[in-house]
């Protein structure tokens, strides 16, 4: 399993527990915060499902570069930094903004709404490509190995 | 990969789009009261969000990856599968042009049981193909 893979499993997981967490809070009225049950679902649907069917899907999805780095995983590192990068900010900012009035809790919300959406653009420039027939990779290889031979 | 569930992960990346772009606009609205009007796209969100983006990406890469049948080698009949597709996204659709208000809101009534439709036609062309092949 590629690295990029099991950094995003690995941090499903512990979204996954927090989550679970929050949701037995929210049984708590003495353990409860605002904004407790929009970042409940936000932390199990974004940050362990969607997290999840991002890192297996660049693992098990044909066509991955197995050349492991930043540079060589460009768009799937991207996705994973903007993905939780958003999730972060959106955990300390919303229940922030219902106790504290600032300028720096709206600009961490609207950073990490847009932070999500700009996951979303990488993770599809990533992925697209690499939904393919089995005939249009047979032709991809094929292409690849005659540029590589008239490299030489 | 086969055709339909190309067309069922594609669409499920649009529907994401869509889905995450529309969460992000209510977010901000929750620090910028003014634009509180998104509020109303909040059923769209869940909806394109859960059945168009996580439902239909795990049916699709279902379609792909369990076993076919070993006889045939086939992944069941294709024209029930390609209902499926169909039945999902005009569900989806319909669910999402009624919460903007373009149908009645008992459309939503056609919507859910298109999908109840979808997930029944999923089920009868999966069931058999969650096998193991060891003797």
């Amino acid at each position: 399993m590629p690295r990029i893979a099991r950094v995003f499993i690995k941090t499903g997981l512990i979204y996954f527990l927090a989550s679970l967490i929050l949701g037995l809070a929210i049984e708590f009225n003495w353990l409860q915060f605002p904004g407790i049950v929009p970042l409940f679902w936000h932390l199990l649907m974004v940050g362990w499902i969607t997290q999840i069917i991002f890192g297996v899907s660049m693992w098990m999805f044909p066509g991955r570069t197995r050349e492991e780095g930043f540079k060589a995983q460009l768009w799937g590192w991207l996705t994973y930094i903007f993905l939780n990068m958003g999730l972060l900010f959106r955990i300390v900012a919303e229940p922030a903004t219902y106790v504290a009035e600032a300028e720096l809790w709206s600009i961490l919300i609207v950073i990490s709404a847009v932070s999500q959406v700009a996951a979303a653009v990488v993770y599809i420039i990533e992925l697209w490509p690499r939904i393919q027939s089995k005939e249009q990779r047979r032709k991809q290889r094929k292409k690849k190995r005659q540029k590589q031979k008239a490299k030489k | 990969m086969p055709t339909l569930s190309r067309w069922m992960i594609k669409a499920s990346m649009l529907y994401m789009l869509v889905g995450f772009t529309i969460g992000a606009l209510i977010l901000i609205s929750k620090v910028y009261p003014e634009y509180s009007s998104v509020w109303s796209l909040l059923s769209v969100h869940i909806e394109v969000s859960i059945f168009g983006w996580i439902i239909q990406l795990t049916m699709g890469t279902a379609y792909w990856i369990l076993p076919r049948y070993l006889k045939t080698k086939s992944r069941g009949n294709p024209r029930l599968a390609l209902v499926m597709v169909g039945l999902l996204n005009l569900g989806i659709l319909i669910n999402v042009a009624s919460y903007l208000n373009i149908l009645n809101s008992t459309a939503t009534i056609i919507g859910r049981l298109l999908e109840v439709g979808a997930v029944a036609l999923f089920i009868l062309l999966h069931w058999n193909r969650a096998v193991s092949y060891n003797m």
